[in-house]
């Protein structure tokens, strides 16, 4: 790690307007240096500002100084997006992270972007409402990178992800000027701007405000978890439910060993014998989930269920999601550290993928879980290692390209809801042609000429226009 | 940037264990207030972690750490299982030993609180100055007593602890909690003066060998095998850690038989008499030491609730800021932690609230709270009932 | 000659039509032919392919030529019972919809159009096929440039080939009619699909199990209706939800307003409004670099002059 001393005038300037919220002490930017993945950068100031006209000038004087910048939320990103390199300065939006407005007859809100994602839906819960995107990391991702990394969730099967949930944006836009993206009405006038900047990475300016919509809280919810003595009856299931006409509010698979791993941390009472086990989530008026109910049953009885089980309470209900929701923990309790992979496949091809995945990583001797979005085909293997073996990373790098590799080839994509950021950047060409890339990078650059936003994510460096700040991902990436 | 060096103890093992996944920063009380990865767990981890590999600490790292309340709310929240308390606790005494993170005058305060003597003699000029109305509001301690009738030992079927602070300034709740015990038909007894003190303060300030030195001597205190109740879950959570704090089998032992009073009475509830009143509706605020360290908060609950309306307070248990010393050290963050709280309990529309901390108790009580130790509520309950 | 190969073929013979001078604008079922303006008369004129290229029930996804007719895909979609809910005229292109980018009168339950779009192919101004999104129903890789050229009218690229997300036909769809205030009426159905008033008249579309269409509708006193009145088709206006209500009863046209989504369909003239200058000037910028000697649909404006 080598650390770029600061800049003295740069962080005079950001001083003369933030005070001591503006940090270059060593020790303090070393915080700021990482997400949830396992890349690693290296800031050059990091500051914290409380308001939309703070951003504002902080970017305006990134931008006399031609030093580029990157916003971070809560830093649980697991793509690197966060990651500073070329040793920007970071704006931290945790300090922004007020509820500005309800707007119960429009239907939305306004919060700031350090709002984080559970807050809002707890304080949304007694109007009756709540913000339908529901990433794993929920109680602690920030808005702001759920708009960025336009996340998804267990839920948004049935309800869509973040940006079929976000109306309009203000914006600070890379030239120092703020706009609002999209209005509160149903069709704002000329392009979509709004839908450009939602999954853009922070890569087209910092969002400042964001109204989000908010979603009616289901009359009636049923959770019913499923085990198979194979896994793929398991999936089959999945298909089946979907191609009988049912979307149901959640889908989502574990197999064996996580079952396992998570059984034996939250006791949720999960059939560890199973090969694999599906958690339904059905939701709606009291019919249609009824109905609901008898669908699956009928499905999975097609497909050699073991046990239907449906919680009898909500109780029952959390104990299941939190099984769920604290999988990935789980297995960093049998091994000290994990790589957590997104990608997507039809439904149709779970099986064979998983089968590729178990395959991979044997041939490169590491541990391969399997907890995911199986609703709509979004896996996530994640491949448990122990980074004191010698040359492990190599082999955990290996088995990930492969990993993605095999989804694209079963025509799949590259990430379901991590986004590309630094991880994925130079997987791109696998999906896109140089000429798709070098058209999204003309998006890009209509809003940020110079660059400097969130410099050397997304598109690898080959296909921009303006890589002013090198060439090179930072030690640790592997991409 | 000057910076100091420090080795600091700990194994990578450990400081590894952290995947950074963030999960713990909304359980973490000065998260909370700050929104700095600085004032995270996740970050402190990072910053436990950079000293380890470099051997030195920076102004900013320090300030970090000391800011730290120890309520080890992120322990609970934390899927991969990390052992933040400990680290903590470690990270604090090679503070103390190579540096001079502990002031002079702090150490001093520290060993009174070892000495009976001393402590009764220093709570009685507080007491005066009380009376004089020369302490101002602000260092929110409770009304002292001037004089304390001593506690009567009822029999020998378990212990109660009694401990230092709680003891010289709160003896009606360690009175209220004795007939609580009594009412399910067992004596108690408590312990000499060699138990003055359970050396959890000493620990969270990284005084170990202080804190090793009081663990020692408080067991001496408890001789034979019956279970030691501690009505303080501050002190209890210490007792519990003995085990581990002086890895001795003796020690072991010792912690094996503590329990926390609630947890204790909540295993005979057909023991404890019924009364016949409507319940009032008591909110619970869960201190950190039940709840996080450990872990038998709803104990409260099952007790509380046989003659009271039990309302949890919202917040997923996150820490009020009393944290032992740390509202009087760091009152400007304490309180801001605090008003969190507050907001949550008042959302509670409870009559009163039951808190089973002294610190909690005191610290909440000065922010204008109507908060009592669950027992002393039980107590006056179950004599109004009678 | 396999299938896939096939369809390629089509869209590379799109972009030799489109083709990488003069001036080309798309023709689509020319049922929105004047939005934005019409054409300059020196435009060429292309067609999308068309074709339902595969429908895949278990995945929800349906690819398409941007040429098909929602007719003609509602009706292979229906086969195994699902839908997208467009609700336009069944002449009107896949295409077409999207380059207007305006939603169906079910967005209440439904959604804008725009999130069923998984995957587009399109040509830019230089004939050269550019592909966006994904093909699986759930896609972050990269910018999704999809979402840019829905209501773009085409001015960003044509569109060749698309990859939409489909929904199960629901068991009972029914409308009903009464008065009633439509907005007290929203808070109270959980997910209608549709909420239309007049100013005195309400029409409701309830879907779902038919248990279910049955309970909602019990708690409010309309008689059903056979479907939504005819909508007014001079002008369409797009307001907050909340301010629905002033736009409606100071009208002095019949009108028709969608309750929850802020869209009014008007016997009046309506105008584009303006957009602010920053975000004008983004526009532009996007304008400059995709379409840069403005090939692309030349005459219609997306933007006010
Ligand atoms: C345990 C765990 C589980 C997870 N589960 C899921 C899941 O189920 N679904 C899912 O989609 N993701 C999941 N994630 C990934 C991650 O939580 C999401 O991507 C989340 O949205 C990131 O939010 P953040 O606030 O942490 O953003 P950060 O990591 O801080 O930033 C992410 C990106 O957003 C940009 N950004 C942040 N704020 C702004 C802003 N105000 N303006 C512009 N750009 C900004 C950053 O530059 C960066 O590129 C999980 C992560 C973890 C650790
Ligand atoms: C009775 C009625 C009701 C309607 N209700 C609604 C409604 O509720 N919601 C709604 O959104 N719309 C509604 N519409 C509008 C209409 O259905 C759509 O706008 C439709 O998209 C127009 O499609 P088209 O194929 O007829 O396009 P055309 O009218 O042929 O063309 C429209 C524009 O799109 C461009 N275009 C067409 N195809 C392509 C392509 N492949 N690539 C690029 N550009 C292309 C054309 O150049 C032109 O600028 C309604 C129309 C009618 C007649
Ligand atoms: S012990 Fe408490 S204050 Fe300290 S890091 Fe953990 S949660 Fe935060
Ligand atoms: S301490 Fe635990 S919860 Fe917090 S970041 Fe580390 S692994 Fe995640």
């Amino acid at each position: 790690m080598v650390h770029k001393s600061a800049d003295q005038n740069l962080l005079g300037e950001l001083r003369s307007f933030l005070g001591d919220r503006a940090r270059d002490g060593e020790f303090e930017l070393g915080l700021y240096s990482k997400d949830g993945s396992v890349l690693e950068g290296n800031p050059m100031i990091v500051c914290l500002p409380v308001n939309t006209e703070e951003v504002q000038q902080i970017v305006t004087v990134c931008r006399k100084h031609h030093r580029p910048f990157l916003a971070r939320g809560s830093g649980t990103g697991l793509a690197g997006g966060a990651v500073p390199v070329g040793d920007p300065v970071v704006i931290a939006t945790a300090k922004m992270n007020k509820i500005l407005e309800v707007d119960l007859q429009n239907r939305i809100a306004w919060v700031e972007p350090g709002v984080l994602n559970l807050d809002l839906s707890r304080e949304l819960s007694p109007l009756g409402f709540h913000f339908a995107p529901d990433p794993s990391s929920q109680q602690v991702c920030s808005i702001g990178g759920n708009v960025a990394n336009n996340s998804g969730g267990p839920h948004c099967l049935a309800y869509g992800v973040t940006s079929a949930h976000v109306l309009a944006i203000e914006v600070v836009l890379p030239d120092g000027r703020i706009a609002v993206l999209g209005d509160l009405t149903a069709e704002p006038p000329g392009y979509d701007l709004r839908g450009i900047f939602v999954g853009s990475e922070g890569t087209m300016g910092v969002a400042t405000k964001v109204a989000v919509r908010l979603t009616p809280n289901p009359p009636e919810i049923r959770t019913l978890l499923l085990d198979f003595a194979d896994v793929r009856d398991g999936a089959a299931t999945v298909s089946a439910i979907i191609a009988a006409g049912l979307i149901p509010a959640a889908l989502e698979m574990m197999d064996q060993r996580a079952i396992e791993m998570v059984e034996a941390f939250v006791n949720a009472g999960y059939p560890t014998d199973a090969d694999a086990v599906l958690l339904v989530e059905i939701d709606g008026l009291a019919g249609g989930v009824e109905h609901g109910i008898e669908v699956v049953r009928a499905v999975a009885a097609r497909h050699h269920v073991g046990s239907v089980r449906v919680a009898a309470d909500d109780a029952e209900r959390d104990l299941l999601w939190k099984g769920r929701k604290n999988a990935f923990g789980a297995v960093a309790r049998i091994k000290p550290d994990y790589y957590l992979h997104d990608t997507v496949v039809p439904r149709g091809k779970l099986v064979e993928v998983l089968e590729k995945v178990y395959r991979i990583a044997d041939a490169h001797d590491l541990i391969a879980v399997n907890v995911f979005h199986a609703g709509d085909g979004n896996l996530h293997p994640i491949l448990a290692y122990d980074s004191k073996e010698k040359g492990v990373l190599e082999r955990v790098h290996a088995a990930g390209r492969a990993i993605v590799t095999a989804s694209i080839e079963a025509g799949g994509v590259l990430s379901g809801e991590h986004g590309i950021g630094l991880e994925k950047r130079d997987y791109m060409g696998m999906l896109f042609s140089a000429h798709d890339m070098a058209t999204q990078d003309l998006v890009r650059e209509a809003f940020d000429p110079d660059g400097l936003a969130n410099p050397l994510k997304v598109l690898p460096s080959g296909s921009r226009c303006s890589d002013s700040f090198g060439q090179h991902v930072p030690d640790g990436a592997w991409v | 940037m000057t910076k100091v060096k420090l080795d600091l103890p700990i194994s990578t093992d450990d400081l590894s264990s952290c995947v950074a996944c963030g999960l713990c920063l909304p359980h973490c009380p000065t998260y909370r207030v700050t929104q700095e990865e600085g004032s995270s767990p996740r970050g402190r981890i990072a910053l436990m972690q950079r000293a380890h590999h470099e051997g030195a600490v920076d102004a900013e790292f320090i300030q970090f750490i000391d800011s730290c309340i120890q309520c080890r709310g992120c322990e609970t929240a934390c899927p991969a299982g990390v052992e933040f308390g400990s680290m903590m606790e470690t990270t604090r005494e090679a503070l103390t030993a190579q540096t001079h993170y502990v002031p002079w005058w702090l150490r001093l305060g520290y060993r009174l609180l070892g000495s009976q003597g001393a402590l009764a003699a220093a709570s009685k000029v507080l007491a005066i100055l009380q009376r004089l109305s020369l302490i101002p509001r602000r260092f929110s301690l409770p009304r002292i007593p001037l004089t304390q009738k001593p506690l009567r030992s009822s029999g020998s079927d378990v212990w109660l602890f009694t401990g230092c602070v709680m003891d010289a300034w709160m003896r009606d709740t360690h009175r209220a909690v004795q007939r609580v015990i009594e009412s399910t038909g067992k004596a108690v007894a408590f312990p000499d003066k060699r138990a003055v003190c359970c050396g959890a303060l000493h620990v969270h300030a990284g005084l170990g060998p202080d804190a090793r030195r009081l663990a020692a001597r408080t067991i001496e205190a408890f001789p034979g095998d019956n279970p030691i109740l501690v009505d303080s879950a501050g002190c209890g959570a210490q007792l519990k850690e003995y085990g581990r704090l002086l890895g001795s089998e003796s020690a072991r032992k010792f912690s094996q038989r503590v329990f926390d009073v609630h947890e204790w009475l909540a295993q005979r509830v057909e023991d404890l008499p019924e009364v016949d009143l409507t319940p009032p509706r008591i909110a619970v605020q869960d201190p950190c030491h039940l709840r996080h360290a450990q872990r038998v908060h709803e104990a409260v609950y099952q007790v509380l609730g046989l003659y009271a309306e039990t309302v949890p307070v919202d917040d997923d248990g996150l820490c009020c800021g009393a944290g032992g010393a740390y509202a009087t050290l760091h009152s400007e963050m304490a309180s801001d932690v605090r008003d969190r709280k507050v907001e949550a309990i008042e959302r509670t529309n409870a009559q009163e609230v039951a808190s089973a901390n002294p610190g909690c108790l005191l610290h909440l009580r000065s922010a204008g709270i109507a908060v009592r130790h669950p027992l002393e509520i039980v107590d006056t309950l179950m004599r109004k009932g009678e | 000659m396999s299938q896939r190969d096939a369809m390629q073929q089509e869209v590379d013979q799109f972009a030799k039509d489109v083709g990488a001078s003069d001036p080309v604008t798309v023709v689509g079922g020319r049922t929105h032919w004047q939005v934005g303006g019409l054409p300059e008369p020196e435009a060429r004129e292309v067609r999308a392919p068309e074709g339902v290229w595969a429908h895949e029930p278990e995945e929800m996804t349906v690819r398409c030529g941007a040429g098909t007719t929602l007719g003609q895909l509602s009706e292979e979609l229906a086969r195994h019972g699902q839908m997208v809910p467009f609700d336009m005229d069944a002449n009107a292109t896949v295409g077409g919809v999207l380059a207007v980018g305006r939603s169906g009168f079910r967005r209440l339950r439904y959604g804008h159009v725009r999130d069923l779009v998984l995957q587009i192919r399109h040509i830019d101004h230089k004939g050269r096929i550019v592909s966006s999104g994904g093909p699986t129903v759930k896609n972050v890789s990269g910018y999704d440039l999809c979402r840019l050229l829905v209501g773009s009218l085409g001015k960003f690229g044509c569109i060749a080939e698309v990859t939409l997300r489909c929904l199960p036909i629901p068991e009972t769809t029914q409308w009903f009619t009464g008065s009633l205030d439509p907005f007290e009426l929203h808070k109270k159905l959980y997910r209608p699909s549709s909420i239309l008033w007049n100013g005195l008249q309400v029409w409701v579309c309830l879907e779902g199990v038919a248990s279910d269409v049955a309970a909602q509708a019990a708690t409010f006193d309309f008689e059903e209706a056979p479907g939504p009145p005819p909508f007014p088709t001079v002008g369409r206006l797009s307001v907050e939800p909340r301010d629905l209500q002033r736009h409606v009863t100071s009208s002095k046209l019949a009108c028709l307003a969608e309750v929850g989504v802020g869209i009014i369909h008007t016997n009046e003239v309506t105008h584009s409004r303006s957009i602010p200058e920053v975000n004008l000037s983004l526009m532009r910028e996007l304008e400059e670099r995709l379409d840069p000697n403005g090939r692309l649909n030349p005459g219609r404006q997306v933007l006010n002059r």
